[in-house]
């Protein structure tokens, strides 16, 4: 066969097969959110940037830190001076400070039994990346669910109906009845169940839901609004240079297409001579 | 004006002769293809990586309480920094890429035999020196990868019969991977690329004592040569051109496909991450390494010499060939057995990125078993090709009389 045709076949089948390899690390598959920020042309939305970073602020600063952003840096996404006053006297910092929690380790392992991870790179730092948050805060059981549960466990045993009927509700595997049976009895002991989560139970109470915050550019606060939000900032925290690396790129890309045509030119002529 | 200088100068030391003799006019074979220009843009990336790796270290801090802070620094202070840390990262992929097609190369047209074969170890050494820079300068940003990869690799040190235990804890500096391994980790991360920029000279030194092989696999008469210059210096600038475009658009478009999102978790030695991956350059290796667990005790010690071997046994692909022709072109066996032998890396890079315990099929394939298979088709290459070339089993098509 010919080296080309099986090279290309085979790299192919490389970049291709970790994936089959990896289809089953627990979880339920991530839902896929259309962010501003992806592919050549991403750019972030600077409206959802800005309610992005009161959410982070009002919400999330309660447990986590974001700590590689000071209240300074949020001026280069579009707050003003007065604002970013206002995001860090709401903290009881000034702006030269981190984006540090308000809760110390100690309270938080207390609290929690582990110190809630920093954010600062959490986009970046799990398989799924900005889906995954995004997956993370609405991966709670909705008000229906909940209810369906508590109907589900009010007589004493689940029925192999209400079983399925769950595992459907809540990406778990149907085939495993009593994995089924161990997650309706966590829930109803209280720990925080999350579909999108491996392992399905984690230290983090949902917190984030609709109306959490009130958006001062009157944009609707649905869970799906904040979520949106609060990970586009996040997204933005994790690398704030995605910007100027997309333009750049563009840039480079384009003067190196055009001078390997012309090398390639150049190239042909030069071999030319030979024949 | 300019020229009375340069004679000045030739008459002290002959610059003027070298640059003619083993660059502008130096013959090499007019019919190359394009796989031969993987030589000059593993040089290339080599560069950048010293130049891109001068300036990280600049701004990198070695130390255990630091080293995370201090890439992110890089990436969000440091003018550029982020380019720079891209290109980098990136940079210790594509080396490798277009170091495995150089080898591959290599290895199909017969480029390691007579009288290649000093080359042809050189390049061995070379690339033993490559993994371990990539090895170390991936503990660099100290994150859960870093670490975890770092302690499993040094580990199997231990398996060494009577010094090993005492041997990793020389290299770890302590008890367990930690401040002090990330301290020389970067002394020699800094050093082995210049070590391997000497050795990368002494190759190009033995390629202009035997001269390029060829997609025939003939000696070429001088005749048949062309001048380096113009025609390979343009040929090789056009494939640095293709080259940067494919691996800066992951720079600029894809910057993280080929890191693990777990190292953007800083080191934890108390927290083992659920999966560690080695970088994917190293994975048809690290595949052999585990496909060796049925020895018992033993086990540990023969997957470290499996790893090892299965590069070491490049160094015997000289002696292994016997046949009378070079090219496997020529060699319909031959070529048969080599792309076996390419796809079953490949299979083994893909067993290695799983969890030794994943299964295909629905549980009816365990990945052991096909790792197990895929090791031994790999050693079975270099078995085969000397048993149908010392044999003669493998009879040659006709190999033309000139290029
Ligand atoms: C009430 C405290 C609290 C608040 C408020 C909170 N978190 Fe958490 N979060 C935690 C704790 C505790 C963990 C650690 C969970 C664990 O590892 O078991 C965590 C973990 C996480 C994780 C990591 C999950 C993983 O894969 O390890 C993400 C992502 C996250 N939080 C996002 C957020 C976001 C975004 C906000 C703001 C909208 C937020 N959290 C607000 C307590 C909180
Ligand atoms: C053979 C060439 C080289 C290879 C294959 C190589 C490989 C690597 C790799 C894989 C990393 C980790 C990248 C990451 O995940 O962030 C790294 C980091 C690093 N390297 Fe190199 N490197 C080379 C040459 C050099 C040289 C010559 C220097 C210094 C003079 C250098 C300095 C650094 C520094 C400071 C880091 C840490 C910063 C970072 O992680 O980005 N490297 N290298």
């Amino acid at each position: 066969m010919d080296f080309r045709k099986i090279a290309t076949i085979a790299a192919m089948l490389l970049l291709l097969a970790p994936q089959v390899g990896m289809a089953s690390s627990g979880g339920a598959p991530l839902p896929k959110a259309d962010w501003t920020f992806k592919g050549v042309f991403g750019r972030f939305d600077p409206a959802a940037l800005k309610r992005g970073a009161q959410v982070a602020n009002e919400v999330c600063l309660g447990c986590h830190a974001i700590k590689y952003i000071k209240y300074d840096h949020l001026r280069s996404i579009g707050l003003t001076e007065a604002e970013v006053k206002a995001f860090a006297e709401a903290q009881g910092k000034n702006k030269k400070d981190r984006m540090l929690s308000a809760m110390s380790d100690a309270d938080a392992k207390e609290s929690f039994g582990v110190v809630p991870p920093d954010l600062s790179l959490m986009t970046k730092a799990r398989k799924g990346y900005e889906n995954y948050t995004y997956g993370i805060l609405t991966g709670y059981l909705t008000e229906a669910e909940t209810e369906m549960i508590d109907n589900a466990t009010s007589d004493d045993a689940l029925s192999d109906e209400e079983i399925k009927q769950i595992a459907a509700k809540l990406h778990l595997d149907a085939h495993n009845p009593d994995y089924v049976r161990e997650v309706v009895r966590r829930i109803g002991a209280g720990d925080n169940f999350n579909r999108y989560f491996p392992g399905n139970f984690f230290a983090m109470p949902q917190p984030l839901t609709a109306d959490a915050v009130e958006y001062a550019d009157g944009t609707k606060t649905t869970l799906e609004q904040h979520s949106n939000d609060v990970v586009t900032f996040l997204a933005w925290a994790a690398e704030p240079s995605l910007e100027a690396r997309k333009s750049l790129g563009i840039k480079v890309i384009l003067y190196l297409i055009l001078l390997t045509v012309m090398l390639f030119a150049v190239k042909r002529r030069v071999w030319a001579k030979l024949h | 004006m300019s020229k009375s200088l340069m004679e000045w100068v030739d008459e002290r030391i002959p610059v003027s002769d070298l640059i003619k003799s083993q660059a502008t006019e130096y013959p090499t074979p007019k019919n190359l293809n394009y796989w031969w220009n993987f030589g000059s843009l593993a040089l290339t990336v080599l560069i950048i990586m010293i130049l891109t790796g001068l300036f990280l270290a600049m701004h990198y801090k070695p130390d255990a309480a630091l080293a995370f802070d201090s890439v992110e620094h890089i990436m969000r202070d440091v003018n550029y920094g982020w380019l720079l840390r891209y290109l980098h990262a990136n940079g210790a992929t594509f080396f490798f890429i277009v170091i495995y097609i150089h080898i591959l190369r290599g290895m199909y047209y017969g480029s390691y035999r007579a009288p290649r074969e000093i080359l042809w170890w050189l390049g061995i050494v070379i690339f033993f020196l490559m993994m371990g820079t990539a090895f170390m300068g991936y503990v660099l940003p100290w994150g859960q990868m870093s670490y975890w990869g770092a302690a499993v690799i040094t580990n199997l040190m231990s398996a060494i019969p009577l010094v090993g235990p005492d041997l990793v804890t020389w290299i770890w500096g302590g008890f367990a991977v930690g401040d002090p391994t990330l301290n020389r980790f970067f002394v020699l991360h800094f050093l082995l690329p210049f070590v391997l920029f000497g050795a990368v000279f002494v190759h190009l030194w033995a390629l202009h004592a035997v001269h390029s092989n060829n997609p025939v696999g003939i000696d070429v008469p001088h005749k048949d040569t062309i001048p380096f210059h113009p025609y390979y210096t343009i040929k090789d600038v056009y494939g640095v051109g293709v080259l940067l475009i494919v691996y800066l658009s992951f720079v600029f478009y894809a910057p993280n496909f080929f890191l693990e999102p777990d190292n953007y978790i800083p080191a934890n030695p108390m927290q083992t991450p659920a999966h560690i991956v080695p970088e994917w350059y190293f994975l048809p290796f690290y595949a052999i390494l585990r496909s060796i667990d049925f020895l018992g005790s033993f086990s540990k010690l023969a997957g470290v010499l499996a790893m090892g071997g299965s590069i070491a046994i490049w160094f015997l692909l000289p002696f292994l060939d016997r046949s009378p022709v070079r090219s496997f072109r020529y060699r319909p066996l031959s070529r048969r057995l080599f792309w076996i032998f390419f796809i079953d890396t490949l299979i083994l890079g893909w067993v290695g990125y799983n969890p030794a315990d994943a299964t295909v099929l629905d549980g009816a394939l365990p990945m052991i078993t096909i790792g197990r298979t895929a090791t031994f088709i790999y050693f079975g290459y270099f078995v085969l090709l000397w048993a149908i070339t010392a044999f003669g089993i493998e009879k040659p098509n006709e190999v033309p009389k000139s290029i």
